[in-house]
């Protein structure tokens, strides 16, 4: 029973963390529509602003976290402005800005590296404590934030699309650029909206799961790769989608796992995929549509 | 001139490599992150099969080249159903399972400790150990893909997959069966990097599940667009230019562990760069102007 309880948690731990990837990540795809790769360096980059600030120059850890959030949103928007943007200015194909987003991404990462080294580091403060007992399973302080954190975040930004003002046009603009523009919508603002939001949930996931296991420079593109997953089993059309796309996968990779080496979870969360793209590529949630071949 | 040899080698290796990315990348126009992934399952097969059945170089060439060229169909045929951005992402997926098993199935590849002691290849009671041997050895299997992709580009076959390339849907109508040029074309390119992965095992004479990384196939996918996708030569200069350009670095006095993040800092740079003003290469005459992005 406690075996069970404990892969259920860390099930949705690893929930929480990819639908907030997930969910920046299919912001960005479904306005812009193409694979965001480098948005596993502004993961990266998160925890280590924080490690920067906090560690090595002493900011309050409180001031450290919001300025490495502000840093990551700002170097989301780099990105879109610098490449992205005089990309999409001269109308390349979807498939160019996925191989521009894996070469930012090779030299983000890389970049990391130089600056910090390879091996771990740490921003965990205190002993390594047993955590709470739940159901005979454990679970620490900062698990049970980390998941309050995404559910409010996830549930929040829904909101935030649905509600507010910006939310709404960010929506025209994913519906239809054209339209949106033509009535008026500044649709690079919204674009640079776009960024700066997810970009921000990105580097909160990367600070979030530094907390919990620590940091390398390579942190970053598993878990995004978990997040595309996600956004595809969930069916890459809504956040509640996404987020249950997020919660299926954590689930499953957890309890799949279940007699064997847990070293294989990311092969199951990839076979899941394959899986999806054959049977179901509209996924769960998703609308069946004719497919456009040309 | 130990280290010349030792870069002629590696340019070798790289030049089988992506020019079998190429045929899929560049003639067919389907982008694959997975190149790494047959690299590494040719690079396994011919080391298991050199180190546990002691079976001599050629064959264990052919049945890489054979498993590997399955394992291409595997990755060939969800290219029928889903396209574009989705289908990098299920040849990502095939390069992350490859990875993951190559490291954790550790009876059988070692695991993270790599299968080390790997022979010296015999061929026909000739034993090749020295590095000029090996030149030799990687310069013919060099020449021979080149040949190869030539003889294929400029024939029919090579036709009906550029077509498929420009347009799938006309190429349909015109009668081809695009389905099977399509797993045909992943056939051929998986079992030529098979060859570069049982040269590089025999090479080395060590593996490990490092280097067959996402990283690496971001490596192969950036020589061959960096060169030229598309057309013949444009990977050879890519993988000249990828392989030479951060062995410079060696020669300013730089650590290693700085120069190896610095050498994926040029590619990733060199990508984004010929992505934003040159996506064609240096001579490639493909630009991945497939589907337009809006705006």
């Amino acid at each position: 029973m406690s075996l069970i309880a404990q892969l259920l948690i860390y099930g949705v731990l690893a929930a929480a963390i990819f639908s907030l990837v997930a969910v920046g990540f299919y912001l960005i795809f479904s306005i812009v529509r193409f694979f965001h790769f480098a948005h596993a360096a502004v993961f990266t980059c998160g925890a280590y602003s924080v490690f920067l600030l906090n560690a090595r120059c002493g900011l309050p850890l409180f001031f450290a976290i919001l300025v490495a959030v502000v840093l990551c949103s700002l170097l989301g928007c780099a990105m879109y402005l610098a490449v992205y943007r005089p990309l999409r200015r001269k109308g390349t194909s979807s498939l160019i800005l996925l191989l521009a987003s894996l070469g930012l991404y090779a030299v983000f990462q890389n970049l990391i590296s130089l600056a910090f080294g390879d091996d771990t580091k740490t921003i965990r403060t205190g002993a390594v404590t047993e955590g709470m007992n739940l159901l005979g399973a454990r679970i620490t302080s900062i698990q049970v934030t980390i998941v309050c954190f995404s559910i409010a975040l996830v549930v929040g930004v829904w909101i935030f699309l649905k509600r507010t003002k910006i939310g709404m046009v960010m929506r025209a603009v994913a519906d239809d650029l054209e339209l949106a523009r033509v009535s008026g919508i500044d649709s690079d603002r919204i674009i640079l909206w776009t960024f700066a939001i997810s970009s921000a949930l990105a580097g909160i996931a990367g600070i979030l799961v530094a907390f919990d296991t620590d940091m390398t420079p390579t942190m970053g593109l598993n878990v995004l790769l978990m997040g595309v997953v996600a956004v595809i089993i969930g069916g890459s059309g809504s956040i509640p989608g996404v987020a249950l796309g997020a919660l299926f996968l954590g689930l499953a990779q957890h309890l799949g796992v279940w007699g064997i080496s847990s070293q294989w979870q990311d092969a199951i969360a990839f076979i899941i995929l394959l899986a999806f793209l054959l049977v179901r590529p509209e996924g769960v949630l998703g609308k069946r549509v004719t497919k456009a071949t040309v | 001139m130990e280290y010349l040899l030792h870069i002629l080698i590696l340019i070798g290796i790289y030049v089988i490599l992506s020019t079998s990315l190429n045929l899929i990348v560049g003639y067919t126009g389907l982008l694959s992150i997975a190149h790494a992934a047959f690299y590494g399952i040719g690079a396994y097969i011919a080391a298991l099969m050199a180190l546990k059945l002691h079976s001599p170089f050629l064959v264990n060439l052919i049945c890489a080249i054979i498993l590997s060229a399955l394992f291409g169909a595997l990755v060939g045929i969800p290219s029928l159903r889903i396209r574009d951005d989705y289908f990098v992402i299920a040849t990502f997926a095939f390069q992350v399972i490859t990875f993951s098993v190559l490291n954790n199935w550790v009876s059988f590849t070692g695991g993270p400790m790599g299968l080390p002691g790997i022979p010296q290849p015999v061929i026909w009671g000739l034993e090749i150990s020295s590095p000029i041997g090996f030149l030799i050895l990687v310069g013919i299997f060099c020449t021979l893909t080149l040949w190869v992709t030539r003889r294929i580009v400029q024939s029919p076959f090579g036709r009906v997959l550029k077509a498929v390339r420009e347009d799938e849907v006309f190429a349909q109508a015109a009668g081809k069966n695009v389905a099977a040029y399509k797993v045909l074309v992943f056939v051929i390119g998986a079992g030529m990097a098979a060859v570069a992965g049982a040269i590089y095992a025999h090479y080395i004479s060590f593996i490990d599940p490092t280097s067959f990384t996402v990283m690496e196939s971001i490596f192969i996918i950036s020589i061959v667009i960096i060169g030229g996708s598309g057309s013949l030569w444009g990977p050879v200069v890519g993988a000249v230019v990828l392989v030479v350009l951060p062995e410079l670095l060696r020669f300013i006095g730089l650590p290693s562990a700085v120069a190896a993040n610095l050498r994926q800092i040029i590619y990733g740079g060199l990508l984004v760069a010929f992505m934003m003003w040159r996506p064609q290469g240096f001579l490639g005459e493909y630009a991945f102007q497939g589907k337009e992005t809006r705006e």
